[in-house]
């Protein structure tokens, strides 16, 4: 007796194709651009504090209230 | 203008980049066919059940130079940004850039008006609305020294509620132009006599301003003479159930975002911003020459985001302005989707209006740079979803992917946290991950349908359905008048 592999609508072989294999990795790669950029939201936010240190003395030089 | 030609091909401008980026990465993939092959299939157990399961993960290569990428795109963004707020603020251009602190510094250098507050509250039949509006007003820690009532088309008791409320109240005369053309009606009155610290505030009449809103924002006018204008952070109301849930997620992120920006502002929102009277005076001035819009109009009477377009003009004149984390205000919702659709079609196509309007320059770059961002993840997110609902359709055995499990898991993470001080029905909801990543798509048709209608210059409108015919129809009576 022959086994068909089907899925519920494609066949299972459609998860092999090139064509498959080409989204797979365009979607990966997408996924793993948007995770970094979402780990990036969740982490406290990076600045350069050193170098605005640094630049902080050359500004402000009278004071801007009214 | 000049660029006035983008403005009908803006659409594809973002949707070259946003195509083009995504074509590039696909001639990637296809060049490097290992990327997406998976490893072979091992046999797990775990308990009672047989999981199969698969280690299908990406070369460390591919996984490393995509977090690369994402990173130097962000640092990208960030950096031409920083760089326009440097050169704003050091320009000594008087007519590019007559707003920048610097001219701003030596200009007003000397002068120590002091500081008063008029608040404008345009008001279209508003009468349900001004009670709860004008006494809250009234009871913030800062006390305005003016409130006018701009009531536009009234055909309620807006103008007695107004006065009996102790509001002043300036009435519209032939205004066609909403909101926008009522507000220019009465800064034409205003601006000749205000002087540098006599602050203008714009609020929606069913706006609510959070307890000391105005009190931080006077303090930071005080504390800084350059400062052009301070904009409210919204939140949304309660209720309306799980589209209600949706938006407030939405703006609850948004305002984090810009909190971990320390301020710097996306949109001057309509709902309440205040501005200086330099600020106003010199957008009405350069309109027609260095920025969009008819000489003399602080509002651009055409744009559909009148906020939006007011942002980029002060923007592009140099102008400093902030959005504090303390002023925040509550702001209506859309009780269903064909409001929220209309509401969006409008924001959607109004942001693009405006960034055709004023071209690529370094004031608009972060907002184009938006625009594109939104272009690419329809892409991503659609890819996604189409690659989800082959492999359902397809697999006759379902297979387990434990390393995109724990990239899932990061995703709903940040969903959760980014929305945590929404509280509980907040977080559950960004918890489910797919109805939230479904509203997301929801916006994405937006975007696209703007795009496309742009495009094909269709004709965008206000979603007042109501007040858009009675304009309409008072301006072909006018046609037909002797």
């Amino acid at each position: 007796m022959m086994h068909i592999y089907a899925g519920i609508l494609l066949p299972s072989s459609v998860l092999n194709s090139d064509w498959f294999a080409v989204l797979a990795a365009f979607v990966a790669i997408n996924t793993i651009i948007y995770v970094t950029l979402a780990v990036a939201k969740i982490l406290p936010r990076f600045r350069l504090r050193f170098i605005t240190k640094y630049f902080q003395k050359n500004r402000r030089i009278e004071s801007r209230g009214i | 203008m000049e660029t006035k030609w983008l403005a009908r091909i803006v659409g594809l401008v973002i949707t070259a980049v946003a195509v083009g980026a995504a074509f590039l990465l696909a001639q990637i993939v296809i060049l490097h066919p290992d990327l997406g092959v998976p490893t072979p299939i091992k046999e797990g157990l775990l308990g009672e059940w047989d999981l199969l399961y698969s280690s299908a993960r990406p070369p460390a290569s591919v996984f490393w130079a995509a977090v690369a990428l994402a990173l130097l795109a962000a640092a990208g963004i960030a950096i031409i940004e920083r760089y326009a707020m440097r050169k704003a603020r050091l320009s000594l251009n008087k007519r590019e850039t007559p707003l920048s602190p610097i001219l701003i510094m030596k200009e007003t250098a000397g002068r120590h008006y002091p500081l008063t507050l008029t608040v404008l509250v345009p008001a279209h039949n508003e009468e349900a609305a001004l009670p709860v509006t004008l006494p809250a007003l009234m009871a913030q820690s800062y006390q305005p020294d003016r409130i006018i009532v701009l009531a536009d088309n009234c055909t309620d008791s807006t103008i007695a509620v107004a006065e009996q409320h102790g509001a002043e109240v300036f009435v519209t005369v032939n205004n066609k132009r909403k909101k926008a053309g009522g507000l220019n009606q009465v800064l034409a009155t205003f601006l000749p006599t205000a002087r540098d610290n006599d602050i203008v505030m714009v609020m929606d009449a069913d706006t609510s301003l959070d307890a000391g809103f105005i009190e931080a924002a006077m303090d930071r006018f005080r504390n800084d003479r350059a400062l052009m204008s301070v904009g409210g952070i919204f939140y949304g109301e309660n209720g309306h159930g799980l589209l209600g849930q949706f938006q407030r997620n939405e703006y609850i992120r948004y305002s984090r975002q810009i909190n971990r920006r320390r301020g710097k502002v996306f949109v001057l929102t309509g709902t309440s911003s205040l501005f200086r009277p330099a600020a106003l005076k010199a957008v009405a001035e350069a309109r027609g020459h260095t920025i969009p819009g008819h000489e003399g109009d602080v509002y651009d009477t055409i744009a559909l985001t009148e906020d939006n377009e007011l942002t980029i003009a002060l923007k592009s004149l140099g102008a400093l302005m902030v959005s504090p984390p303390r002023c925040t205000v509550v702001t209506e919702l859309m009780p269903d989707r064909k409001m929220l659709w209309t509401q969006r079609m409008r924001w959607q196509r109004g942001a693009l209006d405006n960034i055709g309007a004023y071209g690529i320059t370094l004031a608009t770059a972060r907002y184009w740079a938006q625009q594109m961002g939104i272009g690419y993840s329809v892409i991503a997110l659609y890819s996604y979803m189409l690659m989800m609902l082959i492999t359902v359709i397809a697999v006759d055995t379902w297979i387990w992917f434990p390393f995109w499990l724990l990239i899932g898991a990061v995703f709903i993470v940040e969903r959760i946290v980014t929305v945590w001080r929404g509280g509980w029905k907040a977080r559950l909801l960004a918890l489910t991950l797919f109805p939230e990543l479904g509203y997301d798509m929801y916006l994405n048709a937006i975007f696209v349908k703007s795009i496309w209608d742009i495009t094909w210059d269709k004709k965008a409108h206000w979603g007042w359905e109501q007040t858009e015919q009675s304009v309409l129809a008072s301006e072909a009576t006018e046609g037909l008048a002797p």
